[in-house]
């Protein structure tokens, strides 16, 4: 497909030009003495644009000559060859649409085409070929240039992507390993118990892969997911451990990205709770305002910061997350006050899939 | 055999605690003089009870279990255990470190206890060099104060002095001192962060405000706190050649 004469902006754009070049010949026809100014311009408007259609074939000279595949000769001859052929073509129209056009109007002084003025026509026919050649090449260019950037981002995004189903996917192996740890001890110590936190761990593994593959669940799902979560975190640390979950009625089927609640969860008790001596409330709150859903989870934190504090990438995921869902439509912050630390997010309100 | 072997059981989980104290129950020398839920509580315990076996988790809240010997000085009469921790577990195999993968079996916990209690009240080289090696890049600089447990956050010392068989450390308008030769303390922080500008001096060079002159051959560092510490010749070529 050709790029200007399928697009109607730039074929006005291109025409415009030419009938400049058009402009231009009559007024050095006037300026040499050939021609008064009537006559030049109605000589060279209309075989100017005549001639802009078949300069517009330099785009196909071009696209048979990739950049990268072009030799040195080769190119000279395939370029000098078509420019000498479109060259002859000029003189050609020049020529007939000077006799046409005397022919149909008796007003026009038909301007004289002298064998030295031929050479002039011929030369600059030649010429305004390369010329359309440069500018074809140089718009291919663009074209190229603009393409490899759309298809660099598309990669960074599917990149991302993909990084992201792994990330979710991924099974935390302390969480596993210290999970299968306490079922081991719970054996002896309660059998019962033992099986139920067997149960818990494989439910918590389904709904992982269950989620994962979608790419967005009411927000009661995720809430179920970290329900699963916590019941085996709270076999694990006990009375340490509390939690409190709060979802308005208009949030609980609000659409959310997959895995987004459970990482916080997550990283609320391995950076927060774990390290206070007695313990503490994950809580997570959810509502629905106008058109945003709003979520917050906090978690009280250590005044004293230890070795686990995180360095903050799963929360740069998340906002990378969002911005790559939402293209800057979600916000997600966090804050430190008075020893409870607390993630914020805000997310366009959707009850169907986008 | 009449002794028997006072063990100290460190894990921040009830459940794993539980697992080990069942495991031990099959051995009847052992005597499990307590049980340990974070590191702080677990230095406080290694140096009152003084155990001859401790049975320490890496990763809990506080301190990390290698910090917990680092603190108390013990480099013998350990059993590691954890449950994933990739950097710990590399450094340890580096060593030949012993430890127990949870969740750990019976008969795998036996032959552990085994082998430390062939080697008890010996210090292990081998454990030596990791401790001394997971200190080489220090992060925290970590202080006891009879009952109490600093953490210092390196970025956050100002400056550390010599003092006889001590360091003292200034960090936010406060002073500890740790038992510790200076030039120890040089090898394990970062030469570019932090400069030995005085035989009894290593300052921070985020928390260093100006040099001034202060004599004709001789300057001082100006600290943001307003400390004036002196700089040797040598200490000044240092500086000048990270400047």
């Amino acid at each position: 497909m050709h790029p200007i004469l399928t697009n109607a902006r730039k074929l006005m754009w291109y025409l415009a030009a030419w009938l400049l070049t058009g402009v231009f010949i009559a007024l050095l026809l006037v300026a040499a003495d050939l021609a008064q100014w009537g006559s030049a311009l109605w000589f060279a408007l209309p075989a100017t644009f005549l001639y802009s259609f078949i300069a517009s074939s330099a785009y196909y000279v071009c696209r048979s000559l990739p950049m990268a595949k072009r030799h040195f000769a080769f190119a000279t001859a395939v370029f000098g060859g078509s420019s000498l052929i479109a060259g002859f073509a000029w003189l050609a129209i020049c020529q007939g649409w000077n006799q046409l056009a005397h022919l149909l109007s008796a007003d026009y002084a038909a301007v004289q085409v002298t064998q030295h003025m031929a050479v002039v026509l011929f030369a600059a026919g030649c010429g305004f070929y390369l010329l359309s050649i440069l500018a074809h090449d140089v718009l291919i260019a663009f074209d190229n240039v603009r393409l490899a950037e759309r298809r660099a981002a598309e990669s960074r995004v599917l990149a991302r992507d993909a990084e992201l189903q792994v990330l979710r996917t991924q099974i935390n192996p302390h969480f596993l390993f210290n999970s299968l740890n306490s079922i081991s001890a719970l054996t002896t110590i309660d059998g019962p118990a033992a099986r139920s936190m067997t149960i818990e761990l494989a439910q918590f593994f389904r709904q992982t892969l269950a989620l994962s593959e979608k790419q967005a669940i009411p927000l009661a799902d995720e809430i179920a997911l970290c329900n699963s979560f916590l019941a085996i975190e709270k076999i694990r640390f006990g009375k340490k451990l509390g939690s409190a979950i709060e979802i308005a009625d208009d949030a609980q089927r609000a659409l959310i990205p997959p895995m987004i609640l459970q990482p916080l969860v997550e990283n609320a008790i391995k950076h927060g709770i774990r390290d206070l001596v007695d313990g503490g409330t994950v809580s997570i709150r959810a509502f629905a305002r106008e058109q945003w859903l709003h979520i917050a989870v906090s978690n009280p934190v250590d005044s004293q910061p230890s070795n686990a504090v995180g360095n903050g990438t799963g929360l740069k995921n998340l906002q990378q997350r969002f911005a790559s869902i939402y293209d800057g439509q979600a916000r997600a912050s966090w804050a430190l006050a008075d020893g409870q630390f607390t993630v914020e997010m805000a997310l366009p309100l959707a009850y169907t899939e986008i | 055999m009449s002794e028997t072997i006072k063990t100290l059981i460190v894990d921040d989980e009830d459940l794993a605690r539980r697992l080990v104290r069942e495991y031990l129950g099959k051995h009847a020398d052992i005597e499990i003089i307590g049980e340990c839920d974070n590191g702080l509580q677990a230095v406080k315990d290694i140096a009152a009870l003084n155990p001859d076996l401790v049975l320490l988790d890496i990763q809990m809240p506080k301190l990390t279990g290698l910090e917990v010997l680092e603190l108390t000085g013990r480099s013998s009469g350990v059993i590691f255990t954890t449950a994933y921790d990739q950097y710990a577990l590399k450094a340890f195999d580096l060593h030949a470190v012993d430890y127990l993968l949870k969740p750990f079996s019976q008969t795998r916990f036996d032959e552990a206890l085994a082998q430390a209690r062939k080697a008890l009240g010996q210090t292990l080289p081998a454990l030596e060099n990791l401790l001394e090696q997971a200190t080489e890049k220090l992060e925290r600089i970590l202080i006891r104060d009879r009952n109490q447990v600093h953490v210092i956050p390196v970025e956050k010392m100002d400056y550390a002095e010599a003092q006889d068989d001590y360091v003292s450390i200034q960090s936010e308008g406060k002073c500890y001192l740790k038992t510790q030769r200076l030039s120890d303390l040089e090898t394990q922080l970062d030469p570019k962060k932090f400069v030995r500008v005085h035989r009894s001096y290593i300052i921070n060079i985020e928390k260093l405000q100006s040099i001034e002159r202060a004599t004709k051959d001789s300057h001082v560092a100006l600290m943001r706190d307003g400390k004036q510490i002196p700089i040797s010749r040598a200490g000044y070529d240092r500086i000048k050649a990270i400047m």
